[in-house]
């Protein structure tokens, strides 16, 4: 057969299938009713679940279980810097050490300050610009030093870019971190702290919500633009309730324009005076490099895309850094890489040998735990997918089966109907094809139907219980697709049974 | 001449639950282009199954049967769909039209399954002839609840002309009309007959009925009895109306 017939062979179908649906408008609407219900079923599970899978992981994500922060200098509160023969990090002491040996338990040991030590504690090793590596160097060094940045500031942007290349890796964003004093046109002030900040930084933080405006664009960053970004609580302070978006505020002297305000979505965070991000200015690192005159970055923050892959990663960047900054050997590393787990497990309550201690063999710790985090959340996900599949695949099937019930009831009940078709002329094949039309249009407008009344259902529940729900197109496009197999794969029996009917049959079932 | 239908020893035997059923005997019979031939008998004599047969609708369980020549036993089922939509025409006495459906799309049908493919508009304008030609162009939006007997049965007169066919097969097309709108429907027949020269074989149990065809084929009991050619015509006149208006008056 030619395209051209095929063509219309499918439109003759078509006209016959629609005029007969049009004909049987009550049952059209009963099966098209089933499979809407159906679809619509489907779609607002599906939507609810995706949606409550990236509530958890946006949580995660907002606690910054897959962020790790690379911080220049290696300096931690009563710590020593490690001896010559210091283990490489990383990695637990073996053979154990022997009894008798004075350095039986070397971390507590070295930890404290005896005389053997004491040039360490006098003379840190990382103190001594000249002496360790000689990247940077000394005198940018200085720079930075006068320039409030520390003795330490070893991370560049080069760096940075570096690090992009990782595979894993998600985001990342350079900082600069300074305290200042912002003041309106007004001359009110407040003195809070200023972020010199990378474009993603929003990413980061999935937490962040923009009541007025945005975050700075790249090219802003790119043309070292004098544009702020306020945190909630400086908006507060010196706007009130105003839209400070166009307004100019400024810091060390020099006129900001402001183009956004961050607050929070999280009811993990809720903003307040005196945290770090939302009682805050953020303004392209670059300007702040140019303005400052630096070249050095306090530190730089970078995600994974997945939450299991932060303990690799930050092998990776710290095997990295060391290369590019030339440290080799047992030298200690002039950079400090720290996730959330190091954090919790070293901030606070531990004292400091055993944090030392731990620390020591951070990488390992991190790789439990975060491993196993990483891991639960992927297993609960899995399994909340496994538990929508299944409510889908039975949803689907009930929807099917009224299709296949009603179309079958009603090839009994157009007996006649088709033993007229067959008496003027038309092939089994007709007939079947005609059938099959009539489901399949049926179920793809059921499908239609349904697509509307999920989504619509997915909001309303969504408004109504607070919980996030989220569409993706992609659960669209499964949805409308399954309706029309089904309708193919259960109008299938029905409408051969209908292309059985004899061409006698109008004239019997009279 | 050949004759357009030709069946030899047609047997056709029904189950009906232990009885065998013997519709047809041994039935042979010619039909030649042009003819109108009146079957006649009392009910159960298989006269409508063998009209079943001649049209393709059922198979016989024994016999012959040439279709302008063909051997019908041996078509397909697609070449059997083929020659209802194209060779014959078929009325019914129940007229078997789609419900809830407009004359005009019921004339229409047969179009949506021939391997002509017409356009919408080409349907529509073959439809709306075949109706002109029964005297309903005016009525071709009312459904077929709408329309009288006699008007239903000329819409499926116009459905079975619609492709032009060479034989016209009607089964006790007047069975359901009152005797009026029967002379109306006969007349239509007979019309068909002589101006088309439709082959027609028209099964009736009324002998004024039959009285319309050229040849008058007697059924008893699943064989043919009396096969006469009818010279006395009965043809549809005034004077056939007005007796018919005062036979009904009286």
């Amino acid at each position: 057969m030619s395209r051209l017939a095929r063509v219309s062979q499918i439109n003759k179908t078509w006209h016959i299938a629609s005029r007969s649906l049009r004909r049987n408008k009550l049952q059209s609407a009963l099966t098209m009713t089933g499979m809407a219900i159906g679809v619509a079923t489907v779609l607002a599970m599906m939507a609810l679940g995706t949606g409550a899978q990236r509530a958890i992981q946006d949580q995660v994500r907002a606690a910054g279980m897959n962020m790790l922060i690379i911080t220049a200098g290696n300096y931690q509160a009563q710590r020593e810097a490690p001896p010559p023969d210091a283990i490489e990090m990383g990695k637990l002491q073996s053979p154990q050490p022997t009894l008798g040996d004075d350095f039986s338990l070397p971390r507590i040991h070295y930890a404290m300050p005896t005389a053997s030590r004491l040039h360490t504690v006098l003379f840190h090793p990382e103190d001594d610009p000249f002496a360790v590596h000689d990247h940077p160097t000394a005198r940018q060094r200085l720079g930075d030093s006068e320039a409030g940045l520390g003795a330490a500031a070893t991370l560049t942007i080069a760096d940075a870019n570096e690090i992009r290349k990782i595979s894993g890796v998600q985001y990342v964003s350079e900082g600069i971190h300074e305290n200042v004093h912002v003041m309106n046109s007004d001359n009110k002030r407040w003195f809070t702290r200023v972020h010199g900040d990378d474009t993603v930084t929003p990413e980061i933080r999935r937490a962040w919500t923009f009541p007025h405006g945005r975050y700075f664009s790249a090219s802003e960053e790119r043309k070292h633009e004098q544009v702020v970004v306020l945190g909630v609580i400086v908006a507060q302070q010196l706007f009130g309730d105003a839209n400070p978006v166009g307004k100019t505020i400024t810091i060390w002297k020099q006129p900001f324009k402001v183009v956004g305000v961050i607050g929070s979505s999280s009811w993990l965070q809720t903003p307040d005076a005196g945290d770090d991000q939302f009682d805050a200015v953020y303004i392209p690192v670059t300007t702040m490099q140019s303005m400052l005159n630096l070249s050095k970055l306090n530190d730089i923050t970078v995600t994974t895309v997945s939450t299991g892959d932060v303990t690799r990663v930050s092998k990776i960047v710290t095997t990295l850094l060391r290369q590019r900054h030339n440290i080799g050997g047992n030298s200690p590393d002039d950079f400090t890489v720290s996730t959330q787990a190091s954090k919790a497990l070293t901030k606070g309550s531990m004292r400091p040998e055993v944090a030392h201690a731990v620390t020591g063999n951070i990488a390992g710790l991190e790789k439990v735990t975060l491993d196993q985090l990483g891991k639960s959340l992927d297993r609960s996900s899995r399994t909340m997918t496994m538990l929508l599949v299944c409510i889908a695949t039975v949803s689907l099937i009930v929807g099917g089966i009224g299709i296949m019930n009603i179309m079958l009831l009603s090839v009994t009940e157009r007996t006649r109907e088709i033993g007229i078709r067959r008496a003027v002329g038309a092939e089994e094949r007709e007939v079947m094809a005609q059938f099959l039309m009539e489901s399949v249009v049926l179920s793809i407008a059921g499908g239609l139907l349904g697509v509307f009344i999920g989504v619509a259902a997915a909001l309303v529940i969504s408004h109504l219980a607070h919980w996030s729900a989220d569409v993706p197109f992609a659960a669209i496009a499964i949805a409308f697709g399954i309706s029309t197999a089904v309708g193919i794969f259960f109008g299938y029996y029905p409408a051969r049974e209908a292309s059985r009917v004899p061409p006698l049959a109008s004239l019997r079932y009279e | 001449m050949e004759p357009v239908i030709s069946v030899r020893n047609l047997v056709k035997t029904y189950q009906l639950g232990e009885h065998q059923v013997q519709a047809l005997r041994s039935v042979s019979l010619d039909v030649h282009k042009g003819e109108f031939v009146s079957v006649i008998g009392p009910s159960g004599s298989g006269k409508s199954t063998l009209m079943h047969i001649l049209g393709c609708l059922d198979a016989p369980t024994s016999g012959q049967y040439l279709l302008d020549g063909k051997e019908v036993s041996k078509l397909s089922d697609d070449e059997l769909s083929a020659v209802r939509n194209k060779q014959i025409g078929f009325v019914f006495q129940g007229f078997n039209l789609l419900t809830r459906t407009s004359a005009l799309e019921n004339v229409e049908l047969p179009l949506l399954y021939g391997k002509e493919n017409l356009s919408a508009s080409e349907r529509r304008k073959r439809a709306m002839d075949a109706l002109a030609a029964v005297g309903l162009e005016s009525r071709w939006e009312h459904h077929t609840n709408q329309l009288s007997g006699g008007q239903q049965q000329r819409v499926a007169i116009a459905r079975a002309l619609l492709n032009n066919p060479s034989i016209l097969l009607a089964d006790e097309p007047t069975g359901n009309l009152d005797s009026k709108t029967s002379l109306e429907v006969m007349d239509i027949f007979q019309k068909l007959q002589r101006e088309r020269g439709i082959t027609i074989v028209l099964i009736t149990h009324e002998m004024d009925v039959a009285e319309y065809g050229s040849r008058i084929v007697s059924f008893k009991d699943g064989l043919i009895v009396s096969d006469v050619q009818n010279t006395q015509k009965a043809t549809y006149t005034v004077e056939t109306e007005v007796t018919v208006v005062v036979e009904e008056l009286s």
